[in-house]
């Protein structure tokens, strides 16, 4: 029996794989600490949604038959991981987050599950999100049938939504890995709230197939991980065209750092606006610091501003459109109000009002806004800006507490580039940079479409020079 | 030591600390229902001021 200290439970994916092919642990051992540490654990974060302990040990038991053959199929091969709750496994209950879909059972796998299962990789478990991904607009953390999502840094946080489970089980050393999905930052901001770095892929690139719709035209799932290049070996995984899948680009993900650009040629745009005003001033020091991080590897740091467009506007009437088109029959059958967040019900229902005319304003808007971001990749090759401009809120506080608008700075500078970047398909890495209020805080870097090997390239080289992916939070056990 | 208080004085703090509740307390669903229809109204608004050529087609088929 392998020895399990902490050092496992935070190790990177070719870590585990080093010690599974040097036969140090066994993949049957390694899923198991895992899995019981997730059920123990998970429960702590509100993270956990439904175990799967007895079916990954079997399944870990044939990786481990195969691994004796010496029949290796990636660095994959026998490592633990968790998927957000929104995601289909035949024979189990996909609730996604809601409590009128609890005994929900969908008799299908779902792409993503099915090409990690090909590779070896052993699902330990279903993880908590909010109720319907946040669909409708939600006013408290507490919006999910698991309750609000705990954050292993400071239990009274927040984790982040609406992949709130897959981020505190990474974080607190729960899963290696988890998958997420990202309509519009829900992987991006429990990566940042957590301190783990989470991909959120080009639009179309990892097939949706068995996982809940909430917008056909916005949504992704992507990875959250211990570091960029963990990231690059589960997308590497899940990738790929799905002819399941009316959104797949049909394209494939190649991870290859060996034809990596230098840095020095890398040109990162950024807004001053962003760091030095919108961020609050409690990260500002963490910011200004990843910032010069990327200076000092020898990219080209160039100013720019995200064209003035309603973005929020946009992404919310989008959501909304396609959000109650797809539960409609929920908010018909009036079970709608099981939900645990009353604005979402009322947003629910309000959307089924959206006229025609304003969805198509929208997308009309959006082309023109595909266009416009397409052309700011022309002076630079990625942009930086932080995740979210400040660490997690408590779990108390409501979500939608608008800022003063007297006191917001005049500039836009990169600040909506999550609506932004999720409007025009963008894909984008959150990478952890340091602390503010002792709670963790990140920086994004979001590149033009298909561009995440330049984004992971440059995650490499953040990680190399920095060590913010390396913290754990106090979990004990 | 007595506090001079006038009746006028005391029904303006009554009336503030009413006020004061009542911005604490959450917003009833009907109250939820209204805000989310106004919020809808506020965003079609918003949409109506970004002037397009006419040959500006949605994607009715999203690509990145």
């Amino acid at each position: 029996m392998a020895d399990f200290n902490d050092d496992i439970f935070f190790a990177t994916i070719p870590e585990l794989n080093a010690k599974l092919k040097n036969k140090e642990v066994s993949a049957v051992e390694l899923v198991r600490a895992f899995a019981q540490r997730l059920e123990r654990l998970g429960p702590r974060y509100n993270a956990l949604a439904l175990p799967l302990t007895n079916i990954a040990i079997r399944r870990a038991k044939d990786v481990d038959k195969e691994m004796k053959r010496e029949r290796y199929r990636g660095a994959l091969q026998g490592i633990p991981f968790g998927a957000k709750d929104l995601l289909s496994f035949p024979g189990q209950p996909t609730t996604w987050g809601a409590r009128p879909y609890a005994a929900q059972v969908i008799h299908q796998t779902a792409t993503v599950l099915q090409r990690l299962d090909k590779t070896g990789a052993v699902l330990i478990g279903k993880l908590a999100m909010v109720e319907l991904a946040g669909g409708g607009g939600y006013r408290f953390p507490a919006a999910s049938m698991f309750g609000p999502g705990l954050n292993p840094w400071d239990r009274t946080c927040w984790s982040g939504g609406s992949s709130s489970g897959s981020g505190s089980a990474v974080a607190a050393g729960l899963v290696p890995f988890a998958l997420g999905s990202e309509t519009s930052g829900s992987i991006l901001t429990p990566a940042a709230f957590c301190g783990v770095t989470g991909l959120r892929p080009t639009y179309g690139l990892v097939s949706r197939y068995g996982a809940m719709a909430l917008a056909w035209t916005m949504d992704k799932i992507g990875p959250m991980c211990r570091s960029a290049e963990d990231c690059a070996l589960v997308l590497e995984t899940i990738a790929g065209g799905d002819a399941q899948d009316p959104g797949s680009a049909r394209k494939g993900f190649y991870y290859t750092p060996q034809f990596y650009r230098k840095m020095k040629d890398l040109r990162v745009g950024y807004a001053p606006v962003d760091f030095a005003e919108w961020a609050q001033p409690s990260a500002r020091p963490a910011f200004e610091q990843a910032l010069s991080v990327i200076r000092e590897s020898g990219a080209r740091l160039v100013e720019i501003r995200l064209p003035d467009f309603p973005y929020s506007v946009l992404v919310s009437t989008i959501i909304s459109s396609e959000g109650s088109a797809i539960f409609e029959p929920l908010i018909a059958s009036g079970k709608v109000d099981e939900l645990a967040d009353a604005k979402q019900i009322a947003g629910l229902k309000a959307a089924l009002e959206i006229t025609a005319k304003d969805y198509l304003k929208a997308m009309r808007i959006r082309a023109i806004v595909q266009k416009q971001i397409r052309k700011l990749f022309a002076d630079v090759d990625v942009l930086v800006t932080p995740s979210r401009f400040g660490p997690a809120p408590k779990i108390s506080e409501p979500l939608d507490r608008r800022p003063d608008e007297n006191t917001q700075p005049k500039d836009r500078g990169l600040s909506a580039l999550i609506p932004a970047g999720n409007l025009a398909g963008l894909p984008a890495l959150s990478l952890p940079c340091g602390f503010a209020d002792n709670l963790p805080v990140a920086i994004q870097v979001v590149g033009p479409a298909f561009s995440e090997n330049t984004l992971i390239a440059l995650g490499k080289e953040f990680q190399a020079r920095t060590d913010w992916h390396r913290k754990r939070p106090p979990v004990s056990t | 030591m007595q506090i001079k208080i006038t009746r006028r004085k005391l029904a303006a703090i009554a009336v503030g600390t009413a006020a004061a509740q009542a911005a604490q307390e959450p917003a009833q669903p009907e109250n939820l229902n209204e805000l989310a229809r106004e919020q809808l109204r506020k965003n079609a608004e918003t949409l109506a001021k970004v002037d397009l050529p006419m040959s500006t087609e949605p994607a009715f088929q999203f690509k990145a």
